[in-house]
């Protein structure tokens, strides 16, 4: 529990995850960046790629499409318009 | 006789009227439902970015963006009008398209050249009945809006905005506050004036790492948020539809019981008159015989 942080992955129409993550890895528009519990504030947009969301040993993925990522008190809310879930 | 048969047709025929409204109510409280829930899976994203953006936007910057663009003088604004495609819902799309007119009546009485956009049937023929010019009329958005429905429909206003081609984008809608209230409502999606009003969004700005730098980040951002601002009147608007129509169909249904109440005690009175009558002449005709 300690090291958890939490994520939130929100579109326009619905949410489509909010839980808690070991480390979330996010397609940034320069390339990927991993967050762990204790990251500074960031806000950074996101390019298209693969979203993981890593919890004890399972990991889920989703596909987004640009949106932007907000990091601040060990929250990650990630906003965008094309996320889904990766089959 | 000739009364109670009428009676008893107009009785039939209530009654029937009084099905159909009770079945349009149940459909419409399901898909109330199912509207209300969108609305609400759809307004965590904007808040999100409501808060996000108000912390980015420096107020002194506005002038760099052209979304934020506070026009001088206003020569042409665009005025976007959201009804639905089906009537049966009392007074809905007549006080949607009123508070358009009354928008559009304002701007114009300020010298304002106005564009007309509407969304829905109801709206596009109440226009071409006025004969008024409509930039744009689409029926093809159902009550379950998508993100490029909203996308189709502000993107060329948009895109008219940056160029200089409007000095003012305005989207009138109902609001969703619940079931039996749904005012029409006028927002001002362009230029953006989201983040405006927190003054103490500025200082916070500082201790984040901005990637790439904050001036590109509300370039990406603002034209989402004008997006999410349609995609929203839109969602609103299909979920007040339903509440409007649920209500009309209610009171619909509840006026079919009362005047079904009424023509059955006529009915009855007609019924038991005729039969005193016959009695009596019976016992008239019993007596002559006498």
């Amino acid at each position: 529990m300690a090291n958890r942080i939490k994520v939130a992955i929100i579109s326009p129409e619905k949410t489509i995850f909010e839980g808690d993550a070991d480390m979330v890895v996010a397609p940034a528009w320069d390339g990927e960046v991993g967050i762990l519990r204790g990251h500074a504030p960031m806000l950074v947009l996101l390019g298209a790629g693969e979203m993981r969301i890593k919890l004890g040993g399972a990991e889920e993925r989703f596909h987004v499409e640009g949106g932007f990522m907000q990091v601040a008190d060990d929250v990650v809310t990630v906003l965008s318009e094309s996320a889904s879930t990766a089959g | 006789m000739a009364k109670t048969l009428e009676l008893k047709r107009r009785i039939r025929s209530i009654g029937k009227t009084r099905q159909i409204t009770r079945t349009m109510e149940m459909v419409s409280t399901s898909k109330l439902k199912r509207a209300a829930d969108r609305v609400h899976a759809a307004r965590p994203y904007a808040e999100r970015l409501t808060e996000v953006i108000g912390r980015l936007i420096d107020p002194e910057l506005r002038e760099r963006y052209p979304l934020l663009r506070q026009p001088d003088s206003v020569k042409r604004a665009a005025v976007v009008l959201i009804t639905s495609n089906r009537g049966l819902a009392g007074a809905f799309n007549v006080n949607l398209i009123r508070e358009a007119r009354r928008q559009i009546e304002r701007l114009r009485g300020a010298g304002v050249d106005v564009e007309i956009h509407v969304v829905g049937k109801k709206a596009v023929s109440f226009f071409r009945y006025q004969k008024e010019e409509l930039a744009a009329g689409r029926t093809d958005i159902t009550d379950k809006p998508t993100l490029e429905d909203a996308m189709s429909v502000i993107e060329p206003l948009r895109e008219d905005f940056e160029a200089g081609r409007l000095d003012e984008v305005y989207v009138v809608h109902a609001q969703f506050r619940s079931a039996l209230s749904t005012p029409p409502v006028t927002v001002k999606v362009l230029p953006v004036s989201a983040g405006a009003e927190s003054d103490d969004a500025s200082g916070r700005t500082q201790s984040y790492i901005l990637s790439p730098s904050a001036d590109e980040i509300l370039n990406r951002l603002l034209p989402l948020y004008v997006r999410n601002a349609v995609y929203r009147a839109l969602v609103e608007t299909a979920a007040a539809e339903h509440g409007a129509r649920r209500t009309a169909m209610k009171n619909a249904t509840d006026n079919a019981g009362d005047i079904l109440d009424n023509l059955n005690r006529t009915y009855n009175r007609a019924r038991q008159a005729q039969i005193t009558q016959e009695i009596a002449e019976i016992v008239g005709g019993a007596a002559a015989l006498e």
